[in-house]
């Protein structure tokens, strides 16, 4: 055991943190859940792409550094204590890259992996249906075969597609077999959304962005090529996406950091010294920001060393996701009558809040999470 | 960096669980309540002959010099089986504050089992067993052998760790060359590991029954409540062990933040053993509320140790004024 930096992972950071400050904007920009956000995002998405920083984990031969996941770990810090926006990229440099370069071919890594790691690219997810919620496995959208055998042929409508308003391309599950159920017969297709066929209807969210939509398939045509992993297999390879959103990838430790330094400012710039009871509870929220630090870095450790992470992901979805709750909660705690404005100089905070408040839901609930915890790690009976 | 322990250290480790498991169960446990000496001489000797009580002394006399990196699984493991005794003590503040005198060799070979109170405790635990007493006199902690003392029981929760008050001690023993706040974050660290042991174990007890018992039809364990319950309760635990495993490797380097990386460990796994604790119970319905269902041999051990060497709220604020800045 050894918590100290090597002098190449301490000239890493350096490295990062110089180029950071030379290039994050000065000013933050607009939400990437609006037009002209997105448009600002993608970017600055190019413009880290340029110096090989959008995905430093990838191979470099599709535009990435070869980083280990501890270099990843000091990029993420480096990255949000330099105050850079949000990932506009992330469902695919996190989810689907990580994912087609596990079950996908040649000649799917060349084409969509330098395209996502620059953003030229920008990819949503469609997963959840309106009947396909915490029971992704009633998915009902289907997918059939050409008569040529050349192309799917997509029909149904996915929801709470995250980034789909103007995106560029999504990633979703088709029921493929007509005769299947639950997680049999799905498959993984990648599919343009500028396809005939294709309507995006965007869902104002509780913040009142779009953020998230709906996407309609009537006769949507893609190649076959566009298959991710196994005909039928889908729902594995929809897994394996699913256990880097909730295990590490998604939510690196370094925001949550953050947030809870923003926190400690807050509180001493209004909070009442007095207060035992807020002391403590900004104290406990430095701790848990802290002990999910540690957590990801033993995670990551045990990746290195050849280890395998897998059900108990589940924790850093509960864990990351309530933390962050309870930030915002205290700070609108602290913040008092300003937490009822949406602008002014709380107006992040108030943002934040709402944002926080997706945490628990998206990404299997943290309901669902618990159940897989119960079933799979404390080994309980199946309902 | 490198989060991990070395194969060395987890093999050492896993031996240990291995004896625990073979060796003392908590039918032995209980064995050591009735006879009402709340400790166990026989494994007391397999633990010295194993190394487990010298790890961090010296070679030189007789122990395996090895640090509290190499120390804090084996902790973990002690606290898994709820070993009574004088245990904790003997292998942290024991090893640290006797290094260089002549109890070393007796704290690795077993003949001095060492306990203290440092913190300013009316009660001493382990004063009947201990032939080295760890007090603190005019800010200098002060090494008094038990022949010194008069010693008088008190009743306590546990009775693997029995209590007593001590007199005479006063100007008697030795005063010793440490650091009081290092060694007291010794304890309090050595605590910590111990109760994420034995947090793990009070899960596992829950975790057979939940799968044992049956109403409505089905285990227990298969309805949701059961399932979020143990859920919760293991989330606690597990983001408490990574501070604690930071702690140690603080403490062995000599970290400036040791002390506030000690009661991190100490704030967040007494919460955590806590919630295990009651969740397990609540898991066990009535039954759990017998003498007779071993999981209060386990209960009880945590709701002794949490208070022990600094409550939770005592270490919180001590983080508190490391982070945020003194009052």
């Amino acid at each position: 055991m050894d918590l100290t930096e090597t002098a190449d992972e301490q000239a890493f950071r350096a490295e990062a943190r110089a180029w950071l400050q030379a290039n994050v904007p000065t000013e933050p920009l607009p939400s990437f859940d609006t037009e002209d956000g997105f448009a600002r995002h993608r970017e600055w998405e190019a413009l880290l792409a340029s110096g090989r920083w959008s995905a430093v984990s990838w191979p470099v031969e599709y535009g990435g550094r070869g980083a280990d996941y501890l270099k990843w770990l000091i990029f993420e810090e480096e990255y949000w204590r330099s105050g850079a926006p949000g990932r506009v990229s992330q469902n695919g440099i996190f989810l689907l890259g990580p994912t087609i370069m596990e079950v996908g071919t040649t000649e799917q890594k060349a084409r969509f992996l330098p395209s996502m790691a620059s953003a030229q690219e920008v990819w949503a997810q469609a997963w959840s249906e309106p009947d396909a919620g915490s029971d992704m496995a009633s998915i009902r959208s289907r997918g059939t075969l050409s008569n040529d055998g050349s192309e799917w042929v997509l029909n149904g409508q996915k929801i709470w597609a995250s980034r789909a308003v103007w995106a560029d391309w999504c990633f979703g599950i088709f029921r493929t077999d007509p005769d299947s159920s639950r997680h049999k017969g799905l498959t993984f297709i990648l599919v343009p959304l500028d396809s005939r066929g294709v309507t995006v209807r965007p869902i104002a969210q509780l913040d009142g962005d779009t953020g998230f939509a709906e996407i309609f398939f009537d006769d949507v045509h893609v190649p076959v090529e566009n298959t991710l992993g196994p005909v039928g297999g889908g729902w594995g390879v929809a897994m394996a996406t699913a256990g880097f959103e909730r295990g590490v990838s998604l939510r690196s430790p370094a925001r949550f950091n953050v947030a809870v330094e923003k926190l400690i400012g807050l509180w001493g710039l209004i909070g009442d010294p007095d207060d035992d009871t807020m002391r403590d509870a900004v104290t406990d929220l430095w701790m848990r920001a802290e002990g999910y630090r540690l957590h990801t870095a033993m995670t990551v450790t045990k990746l290195l060393e050849g280890g395998t992470v897998g059900s108990e992901s589940s924790l850093n979805k509960i864990f990351w996701s309530e933390m962050d709750v309870r930030t915002h909660e205290l700070a609108m705690q602290l913040l008092g009558p300003d937490a009822e404005r949406m602008d002014g100089p709380f107006e992040s905070w108030v943002d934040g809040f709402l944002f926080s408040l997706s945490g628990p839901l998206y990404a299997g609930t943290n309901e669902i999470q618990r159940n897989i915890i119960a079933d799979r790690v404390l080994n309980l009976p199946r309902a | 960096m490198q989060f991990s322990f070395s194969a060395e250290q987890l093999e050492f480790a896993a031996g240990l669980r291995e004896m625990l498991e073979r060796e003392f169960t908590a039918a032995n446990l209980r064995a050591v309540w009735d006879a009402g000496t709340g400790h166990d001489q026989k494994l007391w000797g397999r633990l010295a002959e194993m190394g487990v009580l010298g790890m961090m002394v010296a070679e030189a006399d007789g122990g395996l010099g090895g640090d509290f990196v190499d120390a804090v699984l084996l902790l973990e493991e002690l606290g898994r089986a709820a070993v009574p005794g004088p245990v904790l003590e003997t292998m942290s503040v024991g090893a640290i504050a006797t290094a260089g005198t002549a109890w070393a060799s007796g704290v690795a070979d077993g003949s001095v089992p060492v306990t203290a109170a440092l913190l300013g405790e009316r009660h001493v635990p382990h004063a009947e067993t201990a032939v080295v007493v760890l007090t603190v006199q005019e800010r200098q902690v002060r090494a008094v052998e038990h022949t010194d003392l008069t010693i008088s029981a008190v009743a306590g929760i546990d009775d693997g760790r029995r209590l007593s008050t001590i007199a005479g001690a006063d100007g008697r023993g030795v005063v010793l060359d440490v650091d009081r706040e290092r060694l007291a974050d010794a304890g309090a660290l050595a605590a910590s590991a111990y109760l994420l042991g034995l947090s793990s174990r009070m899960l596992a007890i829950a975790g057979d029954y939940a799968r044992d018992r049956r109403q409505f039809g089905q285990p227990i364990g298969a309805f949701q409540a059961v399932k979020h319950l143990m859920a919760d309760a293991l989330l606690q635990v597990e983001f408490a062990r990574p501070a604690i495993y930071r702690a140690a490797w603080s403490f062995a380097t000599d970290q400036p933040e040791r002390a506030r990386d000690v009661s991190m460990a100490k704030s967040l796994v007494s919460d955590a053993v806590q919630k295990a604790a009651r969740s397990a119970l609540q898991v066990h319905g009535a039954i759990g509320y017998t003498w007779e269902c071993d999981l209060q041999l386990f209960m009880k051990k945590a709701w002794a140790l949490i208070p022990a060497w600094g409550s939770a709220t005592f270490h919180r604020r001590r983080v508190a004024d490391a982070v945020l800045g003194p009052r």
